[in-house]
């Protein structure tokens, strides 16, 4: 396993926003991650990224106990993340946020910038490269964690609702960009609201509820598991069963 | 760069400066901008590179002075030959005082690096080894040329033009390296920062290491000059907020901001004490309260974000 988070337990207080929840990952897949607003994906996702410390329960990457380890090192042994809410380094261009993560495996700036040059043009950034980053909308800004993601060269990408808020048309494109980086040998998680994409894209489904873990396995049966049907999706679903799948 | 040229013209400028006149005045104002430069230069490493608002670079100016009197007064040293045990001081005192404020955010560091500079000052005004309240002299008559003891002010020009531009190719360097970048990235924010692997509290101690020795060999050559200081005039509030006035006015982590910052505000400064009388009095406060007021309101980014603008839309102009 590339991935393995047991028994992961987050507590605000009294109140538990990840709730005893287990993930396995293996190299290669793309797993969806769902689950109604407040559910706890961003805070498992903060969780094995290093951000937040479990209150309980213990996370292994690449072999190693992780559980306590920093962002940082994180990043070092191959994991990196968007955020649900991009944070881009506004004062620097597209080209240089993305060279930030190229210097965590490149300490020379001629060698950090061919690797942003590389990321860039895989993302389809190239276009915009001297932008300042303060200059650019949802979908860019989302589309730069992901490539400033890819510069620290990662074996596990992390993307927390990287498709929300984007058009349909913009929608697809994002599609083709994670198939590509799972042709890259990225594994991927993905949080995502999109029904169409987690079941055009994960192979594997994971259903949060209220810090728990519901319900996993293949995309369509997760998607038509009577207990996933009444904890979340409800009329939604009826909605894509109805519509089909893009 | 496409201003080199115009850099090169403006060191020019600076270095012919001190010929120019004959009048001392204008000559000693001369010297005060560069050292305004040089200790502005060395806090925009921390608090403009890096974002990390100290408002407490008194501390490392003090060690620098203290040191450079201290060793004069009881072992009679010459007193830029304490300007090296200074600014391992001020490292030492960066360790100590970044280590645990680095882990504050915003407003609570820059009021945490306050209280650790007011505490230093108090320290210092009980501390009879120091000069207590009243302060250390140096040389009274130079002993030697290795005193820097001039009547003259040119001499002081110069030397604190080397430092500046040693200062200015170092940050120049530093500015174009992972170092940088990763300063760049914490200024952007430390959760983004860390998830693209940098260490953020290791790259925020450099950077207020390197800071902290500069602004102390400020305080060196500051002595060096004036061969007198006191816990007011090398550790006084107002030696900090001047050094993050006069980068925030030119234009804090940009490279030649503070020295905007200094041509602009050391003149102001000193014809104002001149007219009013007396440094340090409330006319200062006054001044700098409103350079903060104009600066926050119109023009966050300085002088030189104003002259980048100004450049960019003549550029589209002339398209
Ligand atoms: N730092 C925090 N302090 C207290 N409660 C939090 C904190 N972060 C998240 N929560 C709560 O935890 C729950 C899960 O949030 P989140 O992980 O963002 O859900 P999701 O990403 O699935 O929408 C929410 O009820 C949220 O209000
Ligand atoms: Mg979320």
């Amino acid at each position: 396993m590339l991935l393995e988070a047991r028994g992961i337990i987050m507590a605000f207080g009294a109140f538990r926003a990840v709730d005893g929840a287990d993930l396995d990952v293996a190299e290669g897949e793309i797993i969806g991650l769902i689950g109604p607003n407040g559910a706890g994906k961003s805070t498992f996702f903060n969780c094995l990224a290093g951000d937040a410390q479990p209150t309980a329960g213990t996370i292994r990457f690449r072999g190693q106990d992780v559980t306590r380890a920093t962002p940082e090192a994180h990043a070092r042994l191959g994991m990196a993340r968007s955020f649900q809410v991009p944070v881009t380094f506004e004062d620097m261009t597209v080209a240089q946020n993305v060279m930030v993560g190229a210097f965590l495996r490149h300490g020379h700036r001629a060698a950090a910038r061919r690797v942003a040059d590389e990321v860039l043009a895989f993302t389809g950034l190239d276009q915009l490269a001297d932008t300042p980053a303060r200059s650019l909308g949802t979908p860019g800004r989302k589309r730069l964690e992901i490539a400033r993601a890819l510069a620290t060269e990662p074996q596990l990408l992390l993307l927390d609702e990287a498709l929300a808020g984007l058009t349909p048309a913009e929608v697809r494109l994002a599609i083709a960009l994670v198939r590509r980086i799972k042709a890259r040998g990225i594994t991927i998680v993905i949080v995502e609201h999109i029904m169409e994409v987690i079941l055009s894209l994960a192979e594997r489904a994971v259903v949060f509820h209220q810090g728990k873990v519901i319900a996993a396995g293949a995309p369509r049966a997760v998607v038509d598991d009577p207990a996933v049907v009444t904890a979340y999706l409800g009329h939604h679903m009826k909605r894509v069963r109805r519509g089909g799948v893009g | 760069m496409k201003q080199w040229p115009l850099v090169l013209l403006g060191f020019v400028a600076i270095a012919a400066w001190p010929l120019l006149t004959d009048d001392v005045f204008l000559q000693r104002l001369g010297a005060l901008v560069l050292l305004a430069a040089i200790s502005a230069s060395a806090w925009n490493l921390i608090g403009g590179y890096a974002g990390q608002v100290s408002i407490g670079h008194s501390v490392y100016f003090g060690a620098g002075a203290y040191a450079s009197l201290v060793l004069y007064t009881q072992l009679g040293w010459p007193p830029i030959a304490g300007a090296p045990v200074g600014m391992l001081v001020a490292m030492a005192l960066a360790a100590v005082v970044g280590t645990p404020t680095f882990r504050l955010r915003g407003h609570y560091f820059s009021m945490a690096t306050i209280a650790a500079a007011e505490l230093a000052r108090i320290l210092v005004a009980n501390w009879k080894l120091l000069g207590a309240a009243v302060g250390l002299m140096g040389p009274p008559v130079p002993r030697s040329v290795v005193d820097l003891s001039f009547i003259s002010p040119v001499p002081y020009h110069y030397l604190f033009l080397a430092v500046l531009v040693v200062l200015l190719g170092l940050t120049w360097q530093m500015q174009r390296s992972r170092m940088g970048y990763y300063l760049a990235a914490i200024r952007g924010g430390d959760r983004a920062a860390r998830s693209l692997g940098v260490p953020v509290l290791r790259y925020k101690l450099y950077a207020l290491l390197l800071s902290a020795a500069f602004t102390s060999l400020a305080g060196s050559l500051y002595v060096v000059m004036v061969g007198f200081i006191d816990p007011d005039s090398a550790l006084g509030i107002l030696i900090s907020v001047k050094m993050v006035i006069v980068a925030a006015l030119g234009g804090s982590g940009t490279l030649f901001g503070p020295l905007i910052g200094a041509i602009i505000l050391v003149p102001l400064e000193e014809t104002t004490n001149a007219v009013f009388g007396g440094s340090g009095t409330g006319v200062t406060y006054i001044v700098y309260g409103a350079i903060i007021v104009l600066i926050a309101r119109f023009r966050p980014g300085g002088v030189a974000d104003l002259w980048r603008s100004i450049t960019v839309r003549m550029a589209r102009r002339a398209a």
